[in-house]
C-alpha cells in the first residue's frame, strides 16, 4: 500500500515535470528574439494544454498530503527556499501566460513575458534544487525536524538546478517543433538540437558534482540504480537529438519527457526504501513506510483514487487528442 | 517578531486574497452556464455574446484564483508542518480528495473550454462548462469538509498524540459543514449576481452600445443576488445552532457551555487564553449588518417592471456603489470562522502554536513580506485588467473570438525598423 501510493506520488510528480516541464521550456523560449508574433505563436501552441499541466503539480501535493503527511510537513518545510523560489516561479508563470495578452499594447505584453521565462527559470532550478536537496540528504534531527536551510547551498544543488533549467529548455523547444506551423518547427527545431548538447553537459556536470559529493554517495542507498538512471537520461537526450535530425519530433517529445521524468525515478529508487536520509543521525532517517499516512487514510483514498484515475487520464488524453497537430492561422488565439 | 505570528498573517493574507477570487470564481461559473445552456437551446445570439463577454470577465478572474489556491496549498506543508504532522492523517484526505476529485478536473475543463470555441462540437463545448461548475462546487464542498474539520474535529482517535481517521463519514456529517457549506456557496452566487448587476448597471449609466444585452444581465444579476442574500441570511441563522453547540467559545467565553469548556482545556492542556480574540465577534457584527443591507436588493426587483430601475438611473447608481458590500461581507465572514477557532488550528486538539513550522522568523518574514507583495501586486493588477476589460464591453471580447482568416502575414514585423 505505502509502495503503491508512493510510486502514484511519484507518477504524478514526473507527470507535472513532463507536462509542465514544456511549458517552462517554451516560458524560457520566449527569450529567443523571435517578435511578438513569434512569442504569441508559441504560446498558442502551448494554450490548449497550459491549464491542465499545471494541475498535476496541485494533484501531486494532494497526494502528498493526504498520503504522507509526515513527509509533506518536513519536505517543504526543511527545504523552504528552494519549495518557495520554485513556487514563485509557478506562480509568475501562470499568471503571466493566461494575463500576458489581456492588455493591447505589445510593450506591456513584452513585460509580462519577460516575467513568464523569470518565471519558469525560478521553477525549474527550484524543482531541480529540490529534487538534489533529497538526493543529498537533509539534516534531519531525532525530534524528526530538519535543522536550517543552509543545507540546500551545495554545489550539487546548483548543478541540479541548473541541468533542470536546461532539461525543460530542450523539452520545450522539442514542444514546439511537433506544435508549431512546419515552418517554424524547422527554426525552432534546430534550435533544440542545439540545446542538447548543453543539456548534456550540465547533466554530466551534475552527475560528477553528485558522484564526487560525500553527502550524495552517503545518502544514496542503491548506487548502481543511481548510476544507471544518469546514464540513461543522457541516453534519452542522445535520442532525442537523433529523432531531431531525423525530423521525427513526436519521438524526441517522447524522449525529452522521459528526460524530465527519469530524476524523479532516480531519486526515489536511489533512496528507497528512505524518502528522507538524514546526514546528521542515521537513526532520524524517514522511511517511506513510516512517512505515509495510517491504514484507514490510505485504504480511503485508495477506494477514492481507484476509479478516478481513469477519468482524470482520460480527460486529459481528451485535451491532447482534440488539440493534436501543428497550429496554423487558424488557431485559437487567447493567449 | 515570533514565527507563529508571521505564519499566521501569512495564512490570514493569502486566504484573504484567494478568497475574494474564489467567490467571484464560483458565483460567474453558476451563471455562465446558465447562459451558455440558454444560447446552446435557443440558438439566440445574444446569449452566445453574453457567455463571451462574462466568460471572458470569469477568466481572467480565475488566474488570480489558481495563483494563490497553489500557495494556499503548499503552505501547509511549508508554515504549518505540525499540522501535517499530527492531524494530517485525517485533514490531508479531504485536501487530497479536492486536488484530485475537483480541481485536477476543473483546470482541464476549463482548458479545452477556453479554446474549444469554434473547434468542438456546440454540445461538447457546453457538457465542458457544465463540467467546470460541478468541479469548481464540488471543491468548494471538500475544501469546507476540511475546514469543518478544523472547526468541529470529528472521526479520529489520537494513538501516540497522533490522529489517525476512523469514520470518514463523521467528517461529511460534522454538524460544522452543511449550513457552512450553504451559506458560502450562496455568499458565492450573491457575490457572482452582484458584480454582473454592477458591471451592467455602470454600461447603462454611460448609456454604451449593447443596451439590451446589459438589460439582460443586470436583470440577470439582481435577481441572482436576491435570492442569493435571502439564502445567505438563511444559512447564516441556520449555523448559530450547530456553532454555538461544537464551538461555544466562538464568539466570546462567557457562556455557561464555554466557561467549562475552557476549564476542560485548562486541566487537559493547562493554563492559558482559551479566548479567541474579539476580532472574530466583530468581524460576525458587521458581516450581519452588511447581510441586512444587501436583502435591500430586494426593494429593486419591481423596478425591474417596464424596466425602472434603469429609467429612474439612481437605482443603478446605487447598485455599482454596493458592489463592494458583499466582498467586504465575506472577508468579515472568514475572519470570524478563523479568528473564532483560535487558540486552536483544530479546535481543543491542537493548539495553533504546535503546528506551526519550526522555521527561523527571518525566513518566516521574508516569507510573508515576499508573497503577500507578489500576490498583492498581482491581485491588484489582475482587478485592474478585470475593470478594463468590465469597461470595454462585449463588442469583441478575445474569448471565442473566431480564428483570423488565413491572410494575415505570418511575419508582420518588418525586418528593419
Amino acid at each position: 500500500m505505502d509502495l503503491a501510493w508512493y510510486a502514484l506520488l511519484g507518477l504524478f510528480f514526473a507527470s507535472y515535470l513532463v507536462l509542465a516541464g514544456y511549458d517552462y521550456g517554451v516560458g524560457l523560449l520566449l527569450a529567443r528574439g523571435v517578435g511578438p508574433a513569434g512569442r504569441r505563436e508559441a504560446l498558442t501552441a502551448l494554450g490548449p494544454f497550459f491549464l491542465g499541466n499545471e494541475v498535476w503539480l496541485v494533484a501531486a501535493v494532494g497526494i502528498l498530503f493526504g498520503a504522507f503527511p509526515l513527509l509533506e510537513g518536513e519536505l517543504l518545510a526543511g527545504c523552504y527556499p528552494a519549495v518557495a523560489g520554485a513556487l514563485v516561479g509557478v506562480i509568475l508563470v501562470t499568471v503571466g501566460v493566461q494575463l500576458r495578452s489581456r492588455p493591447d499594447d505589445e510593450r506591456v505584453r513584452a513585460r509580462w513575458d519577460r516575467v513568464v521565462v523569470v518565471g519558469s527559470a525560478l521553477a525549474a532550478l527550484g524543482w531541480g534544487v529540490l529534487l538534489a536537496a533529497l538526493l543529498q540528504g537533509v539534516p534531519l534531527q531525532a525530534d524528526g525536524h530538519v535543522a536550517g536551510e543552509t543545507h540546500l547551498a551545495t554545489p550539487f544543488a546548483a548543478a541540479a538546478g541548473l541541468a533542470m533549467v536546461t532539461l525543460v529548455a530542450v523539452h520545450g523547444a522539442t514542444f514546439l517543433t511537433v506544435r508549431l506551423s512546419a515552418e517554424a518547427a524547422a527554426v525552432v527545431g534546430r534550435t533544440a538540437r542545439r540545446l542538447v548538447p548543453v543539456a548534456l553537459t550540465a547533466v554530466a556536470l551534475a552527475t560528477v558534482v553528485g558522484l564526487l559529493s560525500a553527502r550524495v554517495r552517503d545518502a544514496v542507498q542503491r548506487p548502481a540504480v543511481a548510476v544507471l538512471l544518469p546514464v540513461l537520461l543522457v541516453a534519452a537526450l542522445l535520442a532525442a537529438r537523433a529523432a531531431l535530425a531525423r525530423r521525427r519530433p513526436g519521438w524526441a517529445l517522447v524522449a525529452t519527457g522521459a528526460a524530465l521524468a527519469l530524476p524523479v525515478l532516480l531519486v526515489g529508487a536511489a533512496l528507497w526504501p528512505y524518502v528522507l536520509v538524514s546526514t546528521t543521525d542515521p537513526d532520524a532517517s524517514l522511511r517511506v513506510a513510516d512517512a505515509a499516512a495510517s491504514a484507514p487514510t490510505l485504504r480511503l483514498l485508495g477506494w477514492v483514487a481507484l476509479p478516478l484515475l481513469p477519468a482524470l487520464l482520460g480527460f486529459q488524453a481528451m485535451c491532447w487528442w482534440v488539440f493534436r497537430g501543428r497550429t496554423d492561422g487558424r488557431a485559437p488565439v487567447y493567449w | 517578531m515570533d514565527t507563529l505570528l508571521l505564519a499566521r498573517l501569512q495564512f490570514a493574507t493569502t486566504t484573504s486574497i484567494h478568497f475574494l477570487f474564489v467567490v467571484v470564481t464560483l458565483g460567474l461559473v453558476t451563471l455562465l452556464v446558465g447562459m451558455q445552456t440558454a444560447w446552446v437551446l435557443t440558438g439566440n445570439p445574444k446569449w452566445e455574446r453574453l457567455t463571451r463577454y462574462w466568460g471572458q470577465l470569469y477568466v481572467i478572474n480565475y488566474v488570480l484564483g489558481i495563483a494563490t489556491g497553489i500557495v494556499m496549498e503548499f503552505q501547509f506543508g511549508l508554515n504549518w508542518s505540525g499540522l501535517s504532522r499530527y492531524v494530517g492523517n485525517v485533514f490531508g484526505a479531504p485536501l487530497a480528495i479536492e486536488t484530485l476529485v475537483a480541481f485536477f478536473l476543473e483546470s482541464t475543463f476549463l482548458g479545452m473550454w477556453i479554446f474549444g470555441w469554434h473547434r468542438l462540437g456546440k454540445g461538447v463545448h457546453l457538457a465542458l462548462l457544465w463540467g467546470v461548475a460541478i468541479t469548481a462546487y464540488a471543491s468548494a464542498f471538500w475544501i469546507m469538509v476540511a475546514n469543518s474539520w478544523l472547526q468541529n474535529p470529528v472521526g479520529y482517535e489520537v494513538r501516540d498524540g497522533i490522529a489517525h481517521l476512523t469514520d470518514f463519514g463523521a467528517l461529511l456529517t460534522n454538524p460544522s459543514l452543511g449550513m457552512a457549506f450553504g451559506h458560502v456557496v450562496s455568499a458565492a452566487l450573491l457575490v457572482g449576481g452582484m458584480l454582473m448587476a454592477a458591471v451592467s448597471a455602470g454600461h447603462l449609466i454611460r448609456r454604451t452600445p449593447d443596451f439590451a444585452l446589459f438589460r439582460t444581465s443586470l436583470r440577470i444579476g439582481l435577481v441572482t443576488a436576491a435570492l442569493a442574500i435571502t439564502m445567505v441570511q438563511g444559512f447564516g441563522f441556520a449555523q448559530f445552532g450547530p456553532v454555538g453547540s461544537v464551538q461555544p467559545t466562538k464568539f466570546g467565553g462567557d457562556g455557561p457551555e464555554s466557561q467549562a469548556l475552557i476549564a476542560e482545556w485548562t486541566t487537559r492542556f493547562g493554563p492559558g487564553d482559551y479566548t479567541p480574540p474579539a476580532l472574530a465577534s466583530v468581524g460576525l457584527g458587521f458581516m450581519v449588518l452588511i447581510g441586512f443591507t444587501l436583502g435591500c436588493v430586494w426593494l429593486l426587483l419591481p423596478l425591474l417592471f417596464r424596466d425602472w430601475v434603469i429609467r429612474l438611473r439612481f437605482p443603478l447608481w446605487l447598485i455599482v456603489l454596493g458592489l463592494p458590500l458583499p466582498f467586504i461581507a465575506v472577508i468579515l465572514g472568514w475572519i470570524s470562522r478563523e479568528v473564532g477557532r483560535q487558540p486552536w488550528v483544530a479546535y481543543g486538539l491542537l493548539p495553533t502554536e504546535q503546528a506551526v513550522s519550526p522555521v527561523s522568523a527571518p525566513l518566516m518574514l521574508a516569507s510573508l513580506i515576499g508573497f503577500s507583495l507578489l500576490l498583492g501586486t498581482l491581485a491588484v493588477t489582475n482587478w485592474v485588467l478585470l475593470a478594463r476589460h468590465a469597461r470595454r464591453g462585449a463588442a469583441d471580447p478575445a474569448l471565442g473570438r473566431p480564428p483570423a482568416p488565413p491572410t494575415e502575414p505570418a511575419h508582420p514585423e518588418p525586418a528593419l525598423l
